[in-house]
């Protein structure tokens, strides 16, 4: 598959390479639930003293992930809903937690490879491991195709693996060194952007020496870093048992943790940006570090709406989620949509970014945008205008599949391989007509999902 | 403009709910964000937007029909401004009356449908009439399939062709000859001097117009096509911006110049003047290029385009009919969806290919 389509959104607010490191918190609020990981099955007790490492609750549904005490501290569970609530937060009875045996027993017959992925799972490294096509968890003790590790990060604006990486590079290419060690034959593909970054040298010079990794160049172009996509343009073929798992940076960095030093991993660089933001930067926080302080003094008056994640996939944080969750790679802000123009649509649109090339904008070169949370326009019907077609990186029709799950005609749209959606955003972003195109497909992606189960038993 | 937000506030509560004036809400709305950008959120993510929206689409085909705006009223005289005024007039009601029973909103579509129907008639047809093939194009052409963005044909082209079957003695004599020498028509408001033979219908009795007089509109015809410069100048911008598609414009001219040569046996000027004669360069690049109503993948665009380009060649040299790209438009505009149909097989089989 060649690379097609895609687009760069230029958003006002790009974090900075500068890692601040945020002051100790007082208390940590841990969300029991994140995209993909719910961790229902709470482990302690109200009242009871942790140490930094041990295991608050797991997931039961996704291979008994740990939600892990970034910190020590005196467990609240009634203080918030959904959240687990740690108080008295201190470092101070830090000891090194390298008595992971202790709290289970390790399963029989695992091999020295399987004790590694135990100890990954047990120190929370393992949450990293991504099904490559959906970005759910992955079994720690199944087999993949392929492994693809990916430093680059083009959303706006989510951490980026250079900075990441800026000053772990040694522990980086360990880390990769483990992962094989992970594998029996199968290939590890590493994506580093195609840009003569003098990291990205570094770890290609890094690399060169192991067989068993393989540097991918990706052009700079936002979605071309989505592991789903990835999949495709290598020619991979994944299976339910055998699926690509993707790592991002700071997986291979909590992997090198866990098993270098046997230490987890709680804290993170997590991306602060975009234009709400008055200085976006990137922080080293925990898991549960509470927003509020996290965001105090950095945001610009007015109303404005955080996103876990970048903008073009990120979800809005809701009141009712206290501190960072686990999965959260970023946030980003935007001012809440309240200004109306004068005959808004006859103006020259100089100041506006647009993928088409009807603003004055496009006889000018890079600049970028404060973009608020406003539709820009109304919904209507679609006119086919085909923007959706040429941006679609997945090479998907976006505007025919809209027509068919219009109709509700859910067979057409599986024939017209909706399930090969990456859900990147840009159809939904470009649509004059302001369709939610996104939101339809993944939607429709579940419907299918969910139809076909059904169909499974009586065939 | 807080003026105007306070206003528009004040007047709102008529339109909604109990409010006297109900029923007029699409109209209501369509008022005011026509004037004011709306500032409806975002609910689901992507939570930021590209700034290009329907009304901005649809602006840039009144831009890109400005020349052609400009050339009808310098040949052709103010009365042009009349039948435009008409045509929104009618086109509007029509569209106006369907979003309110729909209770939909008002859809910009029709402020180019408005603008493109005066500009493909004679440019001396009764106001009536003009009134009345806006309508019909508008109710048969458009609302009757779901309103704009389900419409199988060109609406302006569906309320041209029941005019030219309803009334063809208009349809077919109303021509003005034009005034070239400055300043035009622009000091009066119409003219009595009625002729009836554009440059194709001549050219049948052998009298051909002269290439410069095609180029610059020096000719009779309908009131937007005459003057080749102004489609061109106006159909490269909406090229240039995105909004009408290139593949489907050189196809159609592909098309259309390889069969005229075939007919002619090659000859260069012959081939340059049915170019530019006619509505062959308005209708490829503002009636062919019609997003709604040709196909949405390349690959149709492409054979569309041909498609169309060979019809208008065959209507004008092998039929009763002096002017085709009407009929080859409507004609291509039927078989859009089938091509989309062949073309999304061929790219679903690739994508399964992949895997």
């Amino acid at each position: 598959m060649k690379l097609a389509g895609g687009y760069n959104v230029s958003i006002k607010g790009r974090p900075s390479n500068d890692v601040e490191v945020l002051p100790e918190p007082q208390v940590l609020q841990l969300p029991l639930q994140s995209r993909f990981l719910n961790f229902s099955n709470v482990r302690v007790e109200e009242g009871q003293h942790v140490r930094l490492g041990e295991v608050l609750a797991k997931d039961p549904d996704h291979f008994a992930i740990p939600l892990l005490a970034p910190r020590a501290g005196t467990v609240r569970l009634a203080a918030a809903e959904n959240h687990i609530v740690l108080e008295d937060v201190s470092r101070a009875d830090h000891e090194p937690y390298d008595s992971f045996e202790e709290t289970e027993h390790i399963p029989e017959n695992l091999g020295s490879v399987g004790i590694k992925r135990y100890k990954l799972l047990q120190l929370g490294a393992w949450q990293f491991f991504r099904n490559a096509e959906t970005g759910g968890p992955v079994d720690p003790f199944g087999t993949p195709t392929a492994v693809i590790v990916s430093t680059v990060h083009f959303e706006p604006y989510v951490a980026r693996g250079d900075v990441q990486m800026q000053k772990r590079l040694r522990a980086f290419t360990r880390g990769l060194e483990h992962l094989q060690t992970l594998l029996e034959y199968q290939q590890i593909y590493l994506a580093l952007p195609e840009v003569h970054s003098s990291l990205a040298l570094k770890v290609r010079d890094m690399i060169r020496g192991y067989a068993w990794a393989k540097p991918v160049g990706i052009p700079f172009r936002y979605p071309f870093d989505s592991p789903a996509l990835l999949v495709r343009r290598l020619g991979l073929k994944p299976t339910a048992e055998n699926p690509v798992w993707a790592l991002p940076t700071e997986g291979v960095l909590a992997l090198d943790r866990a098993l270098t030093l046997s230490q987890p991993c709680t804290v993170r660089i997590v991306a602060v940006g975009g234009p709400a933001v008055r200085k976006p930067v990137h922080v080293k926080a925990m898991p549960g570090y509470p927003l509020k302080d996290l965001l105090a003094g950095r945001l610009v008056d007015g109303p404005t709406r955080t996103l876990a994640g970048g903008a073009l996939t990120g979800g809005e944080v809701t009141e009712t989620q206290l501190g960072l969750d686990t999965e959260c790679q970023g946030l980003t802000v935007l001012q809440e949509s309240t200004r109306r123009e004068l005959f808004g649509f006859m103006r020259p649109g100089s100041d506006r970014r647009s993928y088409s090339k009807c603003f004055l904008s496009s006889l000018r070169g890079q600049f970028w945008e404060s973009y608020t949370t406003a539709l820009r326009g109304e919904g209507r019907p679609c006119i086919a205008c085909g923007e959706c077609m040429s941006v679609c990186p997945a090479r998907i029709s976006p505007s025919i599949i809209h027509k068919y799950l219009y109709q509700d005609e859910l067979e057409q749209a599986q024939r017209l391989r909706v399930d090969l959606c990456v859900e990147c955003g840009l159809c939904s972003y470009v649509c004059p007509s302001k369709i939610d195109l996104r939101a339809e497909f993944i939607d429709s992606k579940q419907d299918i999902e969910r139809e076909l189960q059904t169909q499974e038993p009586s065939e | 403009m807080k003026w105007l937000e306070d206003a528009l506030a004040k007047a709102r509560p008529l339109f909604e709910g109990g409010g006297r004036f109900r029923a007029f809400k699409p109209l209501f709305d369509a008022m005011e964000n026509f004037m004011l950008s709306p500032s409806t959120p975002t609910a689901r993510a992507p939570h930021i937007r590209d700034p290009l929206d329907v009304k901005r689409y649809m602006s840039m085909v009144i831009i890109g029909l400005l020349p052609c705006l400009l050339a009808s009223f310098y040949f052709f005289g103010w009365r042009m401004l009349a039948m435009i005024v008409v045509s929104y007039a009618a086109g509007g009601a029509v569209e106006v009356a369907f979003a309110v029973l729909r209770k939909e909103e008002i859809n910009e579509g029709f402020l180019v449908t408005g603008l493109l129907f005066p500009l493909i008639l004679p440019p001396a047809l009764p106001l009536w009439m003009v009134g009345v093939g806006v309508a019909f194009g508008v109710l048969v052409g458009k609302e009757l399939f779901g309103g704009t963005g389900r419409n199988l044909f060109n609406p302006a082209l569906v309320g041209r062709c029941f005019l030219a079957l309803g009334y063809p003695k208009a349809m077919s004599s109303d021509w003005i000859s034009p005034v070239l020498a400055w300043p035009g028509r622009l000091g009066e408001y119409a003219t009595d001097t009625v002729t009836s033979a554009t440059p194709l219908a001549a050219a049948k009795n052998g009298e051909w117009a002269r290439l410069g007089d095609l180029l610059l509109g020096n000719v009779s015809g309908s009131a937007g096509e005459t003057s080749a410069l102004a489609a061109l100048v106006g159909g490269v911008v909406l090229v240039a911006v995105g909004v009408a598609n290139w593949r489907t414009v050189v196809a159609m001219l592909i098309g259309f110049i390889a069969l005229t040569a075939g007919v002619f046996g090659g000859s260069v000027n012959i081939v340059v003047w049915h170019c530019l004669a006619g509505g062959l360069l308005f209708g490829a690049f503002f009636m062919a290029t019609d997003p709604v109503t040709s196909p949405m993948t390349n690959g149709g665009k492409w054979i569309y385009g041909l498609l169309i380009g060979v019809v208008t060649a065959l209507i004008r040299n092998f039929t009763g009919y002096v002017e085709g790209v009407m009929f080859a438009i409507l004609l291509g505009n039927i078989f859009a969806p089938v091509l989309d149909e062949i073309f999304i097989a061929v790219h679903v089989r690739r994508l399964n290919r992949e895997g």
